[in-house]
Formats: structure tokens, C-alpha cells, sequence
């Protein structure tokens, strides 16, 4: 059996695995405990879903890329932070506290510049200086933990911002009254819209163009593709780039669906940037996969609001929010344990030395 | 890491804290307060008064005890980033042990002693066991142990936070707490009187320090846990079960993290609040840990150094006008230039310093 064998019939049982235990959850919340599951399953529900996942979606497909080029980016996490709070001081910067939809766009795109430049000079402690990169990459969350906060107190005097101001939905006249298809399509947020694009066209560029096999060789057989004359290391140097890039405009997305940023405790982020990694290894490093994987855990955090508002008990109490807030963290656990041992690169986590 | 020598490695320990110290001072008068202001409040609000001197002790004894629980992971190639999540179940335990217990011992002293050595027990087998379960995710199942102890802080602090604020708070409570501890159950004071901090506690995380110093270096057990981190297949070969092993010195550093929220409840609050809303130690223990290159009797003053960063950031806070979350990026930033020794070898071939240590 091939190699591309073995990991699509994996794929399949595994996928096959997730859709059973999902069935069989559902079952027993009907059965058992009398869940209403269409008052879960809403349009509002696939919604907050949709939305949701599009930060996990495009943090992970920069981790997948880098990773798939030979480098762990455990900073996602991080960078994902400076994305939000640059996104919110750029967004107060322009407009106040009544900021305009470009105004969000622009601070959309300040955002990315900033989390690019930053992480150039991280790229650079990384493929230069080989610094360990799992600590430089939890250094680079412990800096947002810290900075974030820092810089919102210095603007508004707390860690919280006050309310700025959030992307609108586009709405197309009468498809948007389809029943179902036209509040989930024809009414959505641009950036749903937009992060699906990335999502389509990251896949294509990976596995469609001869920089996609470059990025794949660089983390597979470094030396293979230094011996057909390309630079492995400028290579990774992209990689990563984009990789922090892309997590600083999934903070971005996050702060502009959100509204405000919020500083305090693991600050508004809260794991997504980890939950990036493991939905990039869940999707087996595609970026179709990927997304897919950020839809579930998406789901997963949405439940929270679907349970209260459907009122449903358990015992004859109800279900804390904060318990059901944890749902991602557990499913992400759950994930590794089933899906632990990936086929990851070969050469991830080793600097690559030419040799003259 | 391991292909430095001493000196170097006390070389780089410095040149990280000096240059993010550094940079921390840039960034004080990038958004217009004095410089020079900050690190004298830096200084003041540490060591300027036998007060602040006490509550740099406090900061320092949880951080000897929780970067010497990051230490014995680190040492031994296992990522244990859950430190935060371990010391918050074990302070919770040692809590609800206490107070369920307390009515059963008599009021005195020997009632005290025994109610806190309770509590010590139970936040170690809380705190190991909170640990030995990514351990075994990671062995058996190859789950990133990274990134399930992350999440497990998460799934920590918000149960923990769910039931103090729920079944656990006192119906007469206005904040979110669980019950007082009994009044016998504090650690004495002596030499300074400061009621969250005891000298007795500091001696209790130095013993704990150089105890673990000690296994690891001179027993077969910390032998074992080093090779199977860094060397599976020779720790293979001379029969140590390295999967066995990884479980063991998450178990090991979980009962130590444990240990830091007992002595939290015990020494410093006197119950215990909502998780989100304590320190950040276990992952300041990670940077005091990397600092001292993971050595348990380093963690010592690189402790003295993050006590005295986090004790000062009120006095600074209130003095220089600097937010308190600088210190936490000052801690990222220290992190970050540990990480890439090269750059300090690079510096040091430079400018000529020391270029001779290899």
C-alpha cells in the first residue's frame, strides 16, 4: 500500500470515526436527555460556526504552511494577539470609537503588515540564529500576553477597548430570503466569504504550483531540493512569514467580528491560536482539512450560546456556560489522543545547514 | 541546549535579562515616561523597603517551586506547559482537604501542622495526577503534550473557576471565593511580619529545590529521566522503559506544580479565589526555568529575579504611571533571547567577549 494509500484510508476512517461518535452523541442528547436538536441546529447556529472558524481557519493554514516547509510555528497563538490588539488600536486610531467599514478593513490590513514585520525578525532568530523553536514560539505568546494588554492600557487606561465597531454582512437583495441557503449565503459576513477563498486557493497553491512542492520538499527532503539548486532556507523564510502573517489576520478577523478587544486573562484570543495547530494536524496538513477541523472545534464553542438559548437542562439544572465554553479545549484533547502520531515532515524542527 | 558550557550559559542567562530589560527601558520612554524613573521604581517597589523586600520573598518561593516543576520536565525533553493548571487543581485540593478536615482535629497548633501537611499531600497527588494524565496521552497515544497541558489549563481554570464561584462559595461571600481556612492553619511568622509570606514557606521551596537537585543529578531515577528525554534509543537499549518514563516525570513535575498552589492557599491567600484572577506563575516558572537552563538549584535566583519583577509592578504601576502588563512582555521577551543562544554567541565572537568559551 502507498503512502497516499495508507493516509486516505486513514482519512476515511478516521472521518468515518468522527461522523459515528457524532451521531451517537446526538442520539443519546435526544434520546436521554430530551435535547430539542433542531433548536441546536439553527441557521444562527451555522452561522456563529461559519464565523467562528474563520480565524482558526486562516491561523492554520499558516501553521500548516510553515510546517509543511520544515519549521513549527508555535507562535500562532501569539501572533493571532498582536493581530487583534493592532487591529483595535488601528481601528480606534482612525475612527474613535465610531469606526467605518473601511476603516475596519484598512485596520484589517495594518494588522497584517504589523504581525508580517514581526515576524520577518522572529524568522530570522529562527532560520539564523537556530533559535529552539518551541520556546521562541512561546516566548512569542507570553510577549502578547504581556504587550496586548500593555498597549490597550495605554490607550483606553484598561485592558478592554471600548466598543469600536464590526464588519457588516453583505446582503443580496431577495436571495437573501431564500429560507436556510439565502440567511447563510446571501447574508454573511465578507470575511467568511473571503477566508474560504484563502482556504481554496492555499490548496491550490500547495499542491498545484512548483513553489507548493518546493514548500512541500523543503520540509520533507531539504536536501533533495537544495541539490536541484533552490534555496531551502529562503523557502522557509516565506513560509514562516506567511504563516505569522496569516495568524495576525486571523486576530484580526476575530477582532473585527468581535467588535472590541478584550485583555484579560488569556486575552480574546483564548486558544484559538493553539486550537490552529491542532486543527492543521487534524486536517492532516491540507488546508481543506484544516478548515474543516476549525469548523468542528467552531462548533463546539458555539454550543455554548445554542444551549442556553434552547434552554436545555441536564438533571433539572442548567448547564453552566463556562463548562460549556470548554467543549473546543476537551475536543481538542480527544483529537490528539485518537489522531496523535501525524505524518509530519521529516525534517520539522531541524535548521538546515548547506554544506559548502 | 545542552551543548553549552557553565559560564556560557550564565553568560546568556544575563544577556537576555539585560537586553530585555533593555529594550523594556526603549519601550518606557517610547510612550513617554521616564526611563530612568521605571528602573529605580523597579528597584524601590523590589528591594527599597523591609515590606517590598518580604513581598519579593512571597513571589520568590512560588516561583523556586513552580520553575523547579517546569525544570524537571524541561530536563527531561517534556514540554510540560501545564504548570498553570497543575498548581490551580492543586490549590483547590489542598483548600477543600483543609476545610473538610478541619472539623475532625483539635484547635491547636498540632491541629494546624497537621491540616497544612494534608494540604501538601493532597496538591501533590492532585497536581500528579492532573500531569500524569497528558503524560500518558503523550506516551501511549502520541498526543503533543504542549498543547494538551495548554489546553488543560484552560479546562483547569475554568471548572475551578465554575465551582468556587458555584458550589463552592460560602452563601455569605460578596467576592468570588471558597471558604477561610481555619485560623491554625498558617505558616509562622518569623523575622518578617507580612501575613502572605513566611520565611518557613521560602525554606520549604529551597528544601524542595535542592531535593529535587539531588535526584537528579545523583540518583538512577533523574539518570533515567534525562537519557530517555534526550537520548530514547540509548536509554532503550540499557532498559529503561521511556514511555514509562515520560509518565513519570510528568507525574514528578505535576506534584511539585501542585505544591505551588498549596502553598499559594496556605502561605499567601488563606482560601482560594477564581483561577483566572491569580498570577500567572506557572508560566513565569517556564522563563525562570529556561533562565536557569533548567537546573533546580539555578531556578533559585533566577526566581529572586521574576519575585522581584512581579513584586515591584504595583509600586511601578502607581509611581511611573507604566502599565503592569509591561512585566509580563518583559517575560516573554527574556523567553525569546534564551531561545537563541547563537545570538549571543554571535554578539560575543563580535565584539570579542568571552569568544573563547567553546
Amino acid at each position: 500500500m502507498s503512502v497516499a494509500d495508507y493516509t486516505s484510508s486513514r482519512r476515511v476512517r478516521l472521518g468515518g470515526l468522527a461522523v459515528v461518535t457524532l451521531g451517537a452523541l446526538a442520539a443519546v442528547a435526544v434520546l436521554v436527555f430530551d435535547v430539542p436538536l433542531e433548536r441546536i441546529f439553527t441557521v444562527g447556529f451555522i452561522n456563529r460556526t461559519l464565523v467562528g472558524a474563520s480565524p482558526i481557519a486562516l491561523a492554520a493554514i499558516g501553521g500548516l504552511y510553515a510546517e509543511k516547509s520544515g519549521v513549527f510555528n508555535i507562535g500562532l497563538e501569539g501572533f493571532m494577539i498582536f493581530g487583534a490588539i493592532t487591529a483595535a488600536a488601528a481601528m480606534y486610531g482612525m475612527g474613535g470609537t465610531s469606526p467605518s467599514q473601511p476603516h475596519i478593513w484598512l485596520a484589517i490590513a495594518i494588522a497584517v503588515a504589523f504581525t508580517l514585520a514581526l515576524t520577518i525578525l522572529y524568522a530570522v532568530l529562527l532560520i539564523r540564529y537556530k533559535a529552539d523553536q518551541i520556546v521562541a514560539g512561546l516566548a512569542i505568546w507570553f510577549m502578547g500576553l504581556g504587550f496586548a494588554p500593555f498597549a490597550a492600557s495605554l490607550l483606553w487606561d484598561t485592558v478592554r477597548s471600548p466598543g469600536l465597531a464590526s464588519i457588516n454582512n453583505y446582503s443580496v437583495p431577495y436571495l437573501a430570503e431564500i429560507p436556510y441557503l439565502g440567511s447563510i449565503v446571501f447574508n454573511q459576513s465578507p470575511l467568511v466569504v473571503f477566508t474560504l477563498v484563502v482556504v481554496i486557493v492555499s490548496w491550490i497553491f500547495l499542491y498545484r504550483t512548483q513553489y507548493g512542492y518546493w514548500i512541500q520538499a523543503a520540509g520533507d527532503n531539504p536536501k533533495a531540493l537544495d541539490t536541484a539548486g533552490v534555496d531551502v532556507n529562503r523557502v522557509r523564510y516565506a513560509t514562516v512569514i506567511f504563516s505569522g502573517a496569516m495568524a495576525g489576520l486571523g486576530g484580526a478577523v476575530l477582532l473585527a467580528h468581535a467588535g472590541d478587544f478584550i485583555g484579560t486573562g488569556d486575552t480574546m484570543v483564548d486558544g484559538r491560536g493553539w486550537i490552529a495547530i491542532v486543527a492543521y494536524l487534524f486536517g492532516n496538513y491540507n488546508p481543506i482539512g484544516a478548515a474543516l477541523a476549525a469548523l468542528l472545534f467552531a462548533g463546539l464553542d458555539m454550543l455554548q450560546i445554542q444551549f442556553q438559548t434552547a434552554d436545555i437542562t441536564l438533571f433539572g439544572r442548567d448547564i453552566s456556560a463556562r463548562l460549556m465554553g470548554l467543549a473546543p479545549y476537551v475536543g481538542v484533547i480527544i483529537v490528539l489522543t485518537v489522531w496523535g502520531k501525524t505524518r509530519m515532515p521529516s525534517s520539522v524542527g531541524e535548521p538546515y545547514e548547506k554544506e559548502e | 541546549m545542552l551543548d553549552a558550557t557553565v559560564y556560557e550559559r550564565i553568560g546568556i542567562a544575563v544577556g537576555s535579562t539585560a537586553l530585555a530589560l533593555l529594550i523594556s527601558l526603549v519601550i518606557v520612554a517610547a510612550v513617554g515616561h521616564d526611563p530612568l524613573q521605571f528602573a529605580r521604581d523597579l528597584i524601590v517597589g523590589s528591594f527599597g523597603s523591609r515590606r517590598a523586600f518580604s513581598r519579593t520573598l512571597q513571589f520568590t518561593t512560588l516561583f523556586i517551586l513552580a520553575g523547579v516543576a517546569v525544570a524537571v520536565a524541561f530536563r527531561a525533553g517534556v514540554f510540560n506547559i501545564g504548570v498553570q493548571g497543575q498548581l490551580i487543581i492543586g490549590g483547590i485540593s489542598a483548600t477543600l482537604a483543609i476545610i473538610w478536615v478541619a472539623p475532625f482535629l483539635p484547635n491547636g497548633v498540632g491541629g494546624g501542622i497537621a491540616l497544612a501537611l494534608l494540604g501538601l499531600i493532597a496538591a501533590m497527588v492532585t497536581g500528579g495526577l492532573y500531569a500524569a494524565f497528558p503524560g500518558v496521552l503523550k506516551a501511549y497515544y502520541g498526543a503533543n503534550e504542549i498543547i494538551t497541558t495548554i489546553m488543560l489549563n484552560f479546562i483547569a481554570i475554568g471548572i475551578v473557576g465554575w465551582a468556587v464561584d458555584g458550589p463552592l462559595r460560602p452563601d455569605d461571600a460578596r467576592s468570588v471565593r471558597t471558604d477561610y481556612l481555619p485560623d491554625n492553619v498558617a505558616l509562622p511568622q518569623l523575622l518578617f511580619e507580612n501575613p502572605n509570606f513566611s520565611i518557613v514557606g521560602l525554606a520549604f521551596a529551597l528544601v524542595v529545590a535542592i531535593v529535587i537537585s539531588i535526584v537528579m543529578t545523583r540518583t538512577s531515577l533523574g539518570y533515567d529521566m534525562v537519557t530517555s528525554g534526550h537520548q530514547e534509543p540509548a536509554a532503550t537499549f540499557s532498559g529503561v522503559a521511556s514511555k514509562r518514563m515520560i509518565v513519570t516525570t510528568m507525574t514528578l513535575s505535576g506534584m511539585i506544580a501542585g505544591l505551588v498552589g498549596a502553598i499559594f492557599a496556605i502561605m499567601v491567600q488563606g482560601y482560594f479565589i477564581d483561577p483566572s484572577g491569580i498570577g500567572n506563575y506557572g508560566f513565569d516558572a517556564i522563563a525562570v526555568s529556561l533562565l536557569a537552563a533548567n537546573n533546580p538549584l539555578g531556578v533559585v535566583p533566577a526566581a529572586l529575579l521574576f519575585g522581584a519583577l512581579d513584586s515591584s509592578s504595583s509600586y511601578v504601576q502607581i509611581n511611573s504611571g507604566v502599565p503592569v502588563q509591561l512585566i509580563d512582555g518583559i517575560v516573554g521577551l527574556v523567553v525569546l533571547f534564551v531561545a537563541a543562544p547563537e545570538l549571543f554567541r554571535m554578539i560575543a565572537k563580535r565584539t570579542g567577549l568571552g569568544g573563547d568559551d567553546r
